[in-house]
């Protein structure tokens, strides 16, 4: 009984993240592209914070091999950066749970900013201002992404 | 721990690809994971497009083919005259010696609605190795140069687009055959000339074209117009600013240049060179 619960969190938990690649490639209006959030980042973020029983470092990495085959970066390059995201929540899942949403928040900006760091560290980009919107936009709508990634695993009782 | 050896492994599988390109198979293996995703990220404005197609009155379709039907009239009269100037031109050719080649031959793959890195101006196309799309193949819209296939896998492969930072191409100005190398500037930027002295001869309005010289594109097709032309003392080069002549963002068919059989290309010239030698004797 348990284990079949189980197995069916980590559907859950996979179909969050297939949705949010999805969000990430599906192609958006000019003026608003360059804002897109980082929605697999951040849905790692949530499931790690939420559930870091179910969620780990190997699971990020292997996620982040898959981005970087689809997005056609450097191979290796998001593995690192999302294996070293969810490793950071892993140490302090329990007092992300504590703050306060806007807190929540501001932690989410600033583990989107060390991803992007790292981005620009390695890759030939001249990056522009514009390059640390999604940043910003991460973190705006992190209240909203929480809120129904909360509703999705109370539904399908993800433990 | 576990975040350690993640770490080593993402490090060593980021420098043996960027530097060895060991992971090519890899990579296309993976990418065949990938493809339904962006299949599926493509569908909405896919079906969109269909959709329109669909809900087309008869007014616009009339409208849109008394269109083409013009354009087509003033393409087929100036293709009279290119097919002279082309015959012409390939016996000034032969009287030279040198051989030339003006028909490639083309396949039409479609562009994936998919949007990547905005920041790495790439492309996904919908034809893979099952097309025999190679690594390195120039890709062409209706207007000019796009770029090449950086990628393949099985059922898509991926265009690195010529405004991506590391991508450099050889061009020749179309007036004076001046050769020079272009190199992109990322997103939303211009085109920039390289390393062209301050005394040379081009102007605002010049066409580049591709020279051939870096042996992967065919020689001839247009990649932009240059739109402006500073020199300023304190640098060694002029800086020239170049705008792509293909839609780069817009283009939804693109061409792939096949591989051009050169052995044929190569005998003939031979036997032209003879004859000309012949000839001088």
């Amino acid at each position: 009984m348990a284990t079949s619960k189980s197995s069916g969190g980590g559907g859950v938990i996979i179909t969050t993240i297939i949705i949010s690649a999805l969000l990430t490639i599906v192609p958006l209006p000019e003026s608003i592209r360059l804002f897109r959030p980082e929605f697999v980042g951040i849905t790692l973020i949530y499931w790690t914070m939420a559930v870091p029983n179910r969620v780990g470092i190997s699971f990020a990495w292997t996620i982040g091999l898959l981005m970087d085959v689809m997005l056609g970066g450097a191979l290796g390059l998001l593995a690192f950066t999302y294996a070293l995201i969810v490793y950071l929540v892993l140490q302090f899942h329990l007092q992300l749970r504590q703050y306060p949403m806007w807190q929540q928040a501001l932690s989410i900006l600033s583990l989107v900013l060390l991803l992007q760091i790292l981005f620009v560290l390695v890759s030939s980009h001249s990056a522009g201002w514009e390059f640390w919107l999604p940043a910003i936009s991460s973190m705006l709508i992190w209240p909203l992404f929480f809120n129904v990634l909360r509703t999705i695993r109370r539904t399908f009782h993800v433990h | 721990m576990r975040l350690l050896l993640a770490l080593i492994a993402s490090l060593v599988l980021f420098f043996l690809d960027s530097r060895m390109n060991y992971f090519a198979p890899v990579r296309s293996g993976l990418s065949v994971i990938v493809y339904p995703l962006q299949t599926i990220a493509s569908f909405p404005s896919d079906s969109s497009k269909w959709f329109e197609e669909l809900v087309q009155n008869r007014k616009e379709l009339i409208e849109k083919n008394s269109q083409l039907a013009a354009i087509n009239l003033a393409n087929s009269v100036r293709l009279q005259t290119l097919e002279d100037l082309e015959r012409e031109n390939m016996r000034l050719r032969e009287l030279l010696g040198s051989s030339f080649r003006l028909h490639e031959r083309v396949k039409v793959a479609e562009v994936l609605a998919v949007d990547l890195d905005p920041f790495s101006q790439q492309v996904v196309i919908d034809k893979g190795a099952r097309y025999d799309v190679f690594i390195g193949q120039p890709v062409l819209d209706a207007t000019g140069v796009m770029g090449q296939v950086m990628q393949v896998s099985q059922f898509s492969s991926q265009v690195v687009l010529l405004t991506n930072p590391s991508h450099a191409l050889p061009v020749q100005v179309n007036r004076n055959g001046l050769r020079a190398v272009v190199t992109g500037r990322g997103l939303g930027k211009h085109l920039q000339l390289e390393h062209v002295p301050h005394n040379a001869d081009i102007r605002q309005g010049d066409l580049l074209v591709t020279s051939g010289l870096g042996g992967r594109f065919p020689v001839g097709y247009p990649v932009g117009r240059v739109v402006s032309v500073s020199s300023s003392q304190g640098q060694p080069f002029a800086s020239i600013r170049v705008e792509p002549a293909a839609k780069l963002s817009t283009s939804r068919e693109v061409l792939l240049v096949l591989a051009a059989e050169s052995l044929d290309m190569l005998s003939g010239t031979e036997s032209v060179v003879e004859e000309a030698d012949h000839g001088d004797e």
